[in-house]
């Protein structure tokens, strides 16, 4: 224990004299600027997005926690979502369609080859789907926990759904497709590392070594038209001066501020930091007075989100609202009857008023309940996440004007997980939201998910239970009608409007950092087409619309 | 030889209470290997439950009774069996360990030596000519430099040498570009690679050998047999080294032997600077990511080494100074 203690104080000082370097450094106006490895050439892209911490294991296993961030360029999904606004896009399955809710039939595109020549065949996708029944810790999408059974015809998979579920859609179209003539003589699929990859992605394995790996073009994809970068180089250990000067074509990393080092260190430098999900208030709603809905109003009427905003995230992300809506991704699921889009702003009066209704009045500068006593609790977060401590500091000192007494509480990220998971909070920092509205009210809102705390749960951690929230998700389940889906989804956003589970402060980033130098064809605000983050199968997409820049136009 | 029996009694007692409290320190720690891989993975975006479900699979609890894993633990120790990462999953600890640990024993290892040598030599000399500039100079800048925090100079280093002089690399231990291999050209990129991390360490831990020998130099030189040796007209150096320095040392070589032995636990905070992928960037991983078999590992080799460098340095103390053993 000293041992981590002290680990965690080095870190520490070694963070505070980080920013006394740079802040010293900025005094003397040295400027960092990029300095592109010169071997490496015009048709090859430096991506800093797989981190060996400190050197790479060869484990290409797409399905494992730890696999190579490359591995998922190499093998492709059925669908490409793109986590931004749900938005889905063919991939290896070039159409599906739901004759009930209860069966998804998606066609599995002709003419894809794996990178050893072999074609892709409907029998790989069922293999691929018997592989993670047969072994459920590779399910890590969780395919399974929709699926009963899995059947080809002709050209088509079918999948049998253990219930009328029609947003599983989504999810198994996520599944990456292996090989069965290569992974059927697997024989311990769950510890493979896969050292020599065979997949039907836009790249192929160059060289490997502990420090660094290289991709190759692979000229057979199926859309090798649309891939123009040669050469891939990842590189194992960097840091954020790393990442400035090094000359990568793209990074992702929250850089504090980005426009004075990676937007200084190249003319070519751009960036995009969309919302990713929402950050905000967790109240363990079986810990008094969280249990009342005007004890949890009071305090999001006390909050001044701009400045929470502005001092956490360094002004780069907006504040969210109170729907659980990431906007402006989700604008077209928006119910535009909820007042100014859902975002509450800070109005003391109405907040005292709310305290009121609980119970709770102004004594001097102490809010106190019925017994007397001032309300106090603790506030967790998880150390080392730098912009939800700023944000719980904030929180801490408008709460304190309101006579609120918050104390902060930062455990380790593993000990902060087991923490929510386990109940074992009054109010912490935590997400909601994502790209998929269904998914994230199903995380926030489902009973599903209920346990009393002191049991683990993996979602709904504030332990919210509302038959109401439970008919409404199961009816989208059972629904393939695309308006009345948009409807529920407006129902359930009022829901989280009035009934505040979760209180909403910011939105997260998603910090995409490129240059123009060598490749052009970023997603960025004007075309958001992906989500601009370089692990996971997101690059597939951005890959196919990157074009290399000609000499003439440097 | 009973001094010697009494001294690996408390060696074997020594490794056992090391073992234990290594055993039972990780567990206290709150949250679970998975729960420190899906905080790390939820920072970047929600985790759905079914990705829950599968890493708390794949990396599993560590099952039965407290008692049943120590004794399964005992077990993996006598036979230095660490089993599989958790933060690496699925590479076993011991290739995990076996890669780093050149590169630990490579770098500190040898600046180790290099400024227990120099510093030990510098301190000689500055204590023979002591009140010159030969003494001031370098104990002066050595104990200024000794002040430091290791961090702190590897960062001044990092800036300057490296992104301002453009003179070393930065990162990592070899090039990206450079296959590894027994070539002279893998060789001098590695050597280039080590310049920060060790000028680092060197800079660092220099000013302390120079004054501990000096010190130690300057209380035999006031001893009567120097004077004698003196009054007897030998020479100069046969003075210092064969008379003086061979006393003097005693004290440094003590501290020589448990600095050694703290070796394979390499330097966390340097390496983390430079990336430098060894012994002690892996186990900063490895606590972060709660990974008790890599931990278990990392803490027993380094506890281990440390009492073994201990024992050593018992025994060898115990053969160089007779009144010791009494």
């Amino acid at each position: 224990m000293a041992k981590t203690h002290m680990l965690r104080r080095w870190r520490r000082t070694a963070v505070v004299a980080l920013a006394a370097a740079a802040v010293a450094l900025s005094g003397c106006s040295i400027q960092i600027t990029s300095q592109p490895d010169p071997t490496i050439g015009d048709d090859t892209m430096l991506i800093n997005a797989d981190h060996g911490n400190p050197f790479f294991t060869r484990n290409f296993n797409p399905y494992l926690t730890n696999t190579r961030t490359a591995s998922r360029w190499i093998y492709e999904p059925l669908i490409l979502v793109n986590p931004l606004d749900g938005e889905l896009n063919p991939w290896l399955a070039t159409e599906w369609s739901q004759p009930d809710a209860k069966t998804i039939v998606m066609t599995i595109r002709d003419g894809v080859e794996w990178s050893d020549g072999e074609p892709l065949t409907p029998d790989d996708v069922a293999f691929t789907f018997q592989l993670l029944k047969d072994e459920p810790t590779l399910d890590i999408k969780g395919a399974w926990q929709h699926i009963e059974s899995v059947e080809t015809q002709g050209n088509d998979v079918v999948f049998h759904l253990l219930s009328e579920d029609a947003p599983s859609l989504s999810i198994i179209g996520l599944t990456m497709i292996v090989p069965e003539h290569l992974w059927a003589d697997v024989e311990d699929p769950g510890t493979y590392r896969n050292e020599e990859p065979v997949g039907t992605g836009p790249f192929v394995l160059g060289n490997y070594n502990d420090q660094q790996y290289s991709m190759d073009r692979n000229p057979d994809y199926w859309q090798a038209d649309s891939i123009e970068i040669e050469h891939i180089v990842l590189p194992a250990t960097n840091n954020q001066l790393d990442t400035v000067s090094r000359g990568y074509d793209w990074a992702y990393a929250f850089i504090s501020d980005v426009e004075g080092t990676w937007g200084a260190a190249s003319e070519h430098n751009s960036w995009w930091f969309p919302p990713g999900g929402v950050i905000g208030l967790m109240p363990n709603l079986e810990v008094a007075p969280f249990g009342d809905v005007n004890v949890r109003r009071g305090i999001a009427l006390s909050l001044d989100r701009e400045e929470i905003a502005e001092t956490a995230s360094e002004g780069y992300m907006k504040p969210a609202g109170q729907t659980g809506l990431i906007l402006p991704n989700q604008e077209k699921y928006l119910d535009p009857s909820i007042p100014d889009s859902g975002m509450i702003t800070q109005d003391t009066d109405a907040a005292l008023a709310a305290f009121e209704q609980a119970g709770y009045t102004l004594d001097g500068d102490r809010l106190v309940g019925p017994d007397g006593a001032q309300l106090e609790f603790a506030l967790t977060t998880a150390n080392g996440f730098t912009d939800w401590t700023r944000a719980a500091q904030s929180v801490q000192s408008q709460l304190a004007a309101v006579g609120v007494k918050v104390t902060l509480k930062l455990p380790q990220p593993a000990g902060y997980q087991s923490a929510i998971s386990n109940g074992d909070f009054e109010m912490a920092i935590g997400g909601m939201g994502n790209g998929d509205a269904y998914q994230a009210y199903n995380n926030l809102l489902s009973s599903e998910f209920y346990v009393p705390s002191g049991e683990p749960t993996a979602n709904n951690f504030e332990r919210y239970r509302s038959d109401e929230a439970d008919a409404l998700l199961l009816e989208y389940r059972e629904t393939v009608d695309p308006d009345r889906q948009a409807e529920i989804v407006r129902e359930l956003q009022n829901l989280v409007y009035d009934e505040m589970p979760v209180i909403g402060l910011y939105y997260g980033g998603i910090w995409g950092l490129f240059s123009d130098a060598k490749f052009t064809g970023w997603p960025s605000a004007d075309d958001p087409y992906m989500i601009p983050q370089n692990y996971d199968s997101a690059p597939l997409m951005i890959f196919t619309k990157l074009k290399p820049v000609k000499e003439g136009d440097r | 030889m009973k001094y010697l029996l009494q001294k690996l009694g408390l060696f074997v007692l020594t490794l056992w209470a090391a073992i234990t409290l290594n055993f039972f320190l990780p567990r206290l720690m709150p949250g679970s290997p998975a729960d420190a891989a899906i905080a790390k993975l939820s920072q970047n975006g929600p985790v759905s439950d079914a990705t829950r479900a599968a890493i708390e699979a794949q990396l599993g609890v560590p099952g039965g009774s407290l008692w049943d894993q120590y004794v399964a633990y005992l077990g993996q120790v006598a036979t230095l069996d660490f089993g599989v990462s958790y933060t690496f999953y699925p590479q076993s600890v011991a290739s995990m360990v076996s890669t780093a640990l050149p590169y630990t024993i490579g770098l500190v290892g040898i600046v180790t030596i290099l400024a227990f040598v120099i510093g030990t030599l510098i301190g000689v000399a500055a204590a023979w000519r002591r009140g010159t500039w030969l003494d001031s100079l370098p104990t002066l800048t050595g104990s200024f430099l000794s002040t430091f925090p290791y961090f702190w100079t590897a960062l001044l280093l990092l800036f300057f040498l490296g992104y301002v002089l453009h003179w070393f690399p930065t990162t990592g231990a070899y090039s990206a570009t450079t296959t590894p291999g027994f070539t002279l050209e893998f060789i001098g990129d590695l050597a280039r690679h080590a310049v920060l991390p060790a000028l680092t360490i060197l800079l660092t831990s220099l000013g302390g050998w120079i004054i501990g020998m000096r010190n130690a130099m300057i209380n035999t030189l006031g001893e009567d047999y120097i004077t004698f040796a003196e009054a007897n007209g030998l020479h100069e150096r046969t003075i210092a080294v064969r008379y003086a320095a061979r006393n003097a040392i005693l004290p440094n070589l003590t501290g020589f032997g448990l600095t050694l032995g703290g070796v394979v636990g390499g330097s966390i905070l340097v390496e983390q600077v430079f990336g430098y992928p060894g012994i002690g960037y892996l186990l900063f991983n490895a606590v972060i990511g709660q990974d008790y078999p890599l931990m278990q590992a990392l803490f027993l080799m380094i506890t281990v080494s440390v009492l073994i460098a201990n024992f050593l340095v018992d025994i060898l103390y115990g053969v160089l100074d007779p009144r010791t053993r009494r």
